[in-house]
């Protein structure tokens, strides 16, 4: 199903109105990409099903809260179902073996003839590569499997307090980057 | 600690939105929020810098389970059936069955074992644009009659018309001119629309195709669902 923001924007409107037939509607455009992403961070399906149904709950009671002058409606969702998602896993006390080879999308990230080539993912893509190499793949497997400090740590093999000082030290080069 | 420093602030924010926040942490970092409108800001702003990674995965379609959880933990069912008498002919009820019909459609397409709610009404076909924006809708009427209806508003400029076309084997069958002020439907006899088939909706000069077949761009098309016994 294609995202038409507008479409999403006036769903959600309705949705804040109490009309369940547009909230339906809400869900059938955008349950698979935020599938997609709940998978992609949770490494397993029934944490990604526990966190879209927690998604569509949140996003039924606080429907009201979006405002369109400060975001996309896409955005908004990811938003609450990457909370919905990572509040899921850390109650889990198991992580999935061997989730999915980070590299790959790592390296989707990365390629330059990658097929979303929207301006924001570019410019994101260029501040991300001035990062070093290992800060910048603690920020992305974080962001992209949600990795705690202390699984970063194991992974990369470094203390979990070079963990630490690395994605401090990244997200605010990060922040100066993207904002100049 | 002093949460009152900006750089402290930046760092709390762009830590929750990355999700490496430890559990409690992130409970009292929520709190805050919750009080906090500034501190929103600076979270909305981590998930615009942050939110463009997420357009890289790879959708996936959810089990219908899902969604029929979030429909029985919010009890929806009924406000989705809950279509009044007198509905009939009704610009609200029109925009809303649509809407409605839409989206149980959309689950039926989508889950094919899902439980649809009673309705007025049963869907014949959502008819869409090649953005897959649903543009008219076919409602199967009480007795034979097939309701077609346009969901929001369309336009046409005067010299031209939406002429709705039947194809299943053979040449497109014209079905008839289509009203696109909301509000108006175009009937159409059962029989005339192949199970099987599609419906389409093509721009024609005003008063409909010269030749018998379509002429001009195909603007809307949609699969007819299977028909509810």
């Amino acid at each position: 199903m294609i995202e038409s923001p507008l479409l999403l924007q006036e769903l959600l409107r309705k949705t804040a109105g109490g009309d369940a037939a547009a909230f339906a509607l809400l869900y059938k455009h955008t349950a698979s990409k935020l599938f997609g992403v709940a998978i992609r961070i949770a490494g397993r399906g029934e944490i990604a099903e526990d966190a879209l149904q927690e998604c569509f709950v949140a996003v039924w009671q606080r429907a009201g809260d979006y405002d369109p002058m400060r975001g996309a409606a896409m955005s908004w969702l990811i938003a609450i179902l990457r909370n919905c998602t990572i509040d899921r896993l850390r109650r889990q006390r198991t992580r999935p073996e061997g989730h999915a080879a980070p590299e790959d999308a790592l390296s989707r990230l990365a390629a330059p003839d990658s097929a979303d080539q929207g301006a924001e993912l570019r410019a994101l893509r260029a501040c991300l590569d001035e990062l070093e190499e290992s800060p910048r793949r603690a920020v992305l497997l974080a962001y992209l499997y949600g990795l705690t400090r202390e699984e970063l740590a194991a992974h990369l093999a470094v203390p979990v307090g070079t963990v630490k000082s690395w994605i401090r030290r990244s997200l605010d080069r990060l922040r100066r980057c993207l904002d100049s | 600690m002093n949460y009152d420093s900006p750089e402290l602030r930046e760092q709390l924010a762009a830590e929750y939105v990355l999700g490496t926040m430890p559990v409690l942490v992130r409970r009292r970092f929520e709190r805050l929020l919750a009080t906090d409108p500034g501190l929103r800001q600076v979270v909305e702003g981590w998930t615009a810098r942050l939110g463009p990674i997420d357009r890289t995965a790879v959708a996936q379609e959810p089990p219908a389970r899902v969604w029929r959880a979030v429909e029985r933990r919010l009890a929806l069912t009924p406000a989705l059936a809950a279509a009044r008498p007198g509905w009939f002919g009704s610009l609200t009820f029109w925009r809303g069955a649509a809407l409605a019909a839409t989206a149980l459609a959309a689950v039926a397409i989508l889950y094919v074992a899902v439980r649809v709610p009673p309705a007025p009404t049963s869907v014949v076909a959502i008819l869409s644009d090649d953005q897959g924006n649903p543009g008219w809708i076919a409602l199967g009427a009480r007795g034979d009659g097939i309701a077609v209806a346009p969901i929001g508003k369309i336009a046409v400029d005067a010299a031209h018309a939406f002429e709705l076309w039947a194809i299943a084997e053979g040449p497109p069958r014209p079905l008839g001119l289509l009203a696109s002020e909301p509000g108006h439907q175009l009937m159409v006899q059962a029989s005339l629309v192949p199970p099987d088939g599609v419906l389409a909706v093509s721009v024609e000069p005003a008063g409909g195709s010269p030749t018998g077949l379509p002429t001009g761009p195909v603007r809307y098309k949609g699969n007819i669902l299977p028909r509810e016994p």
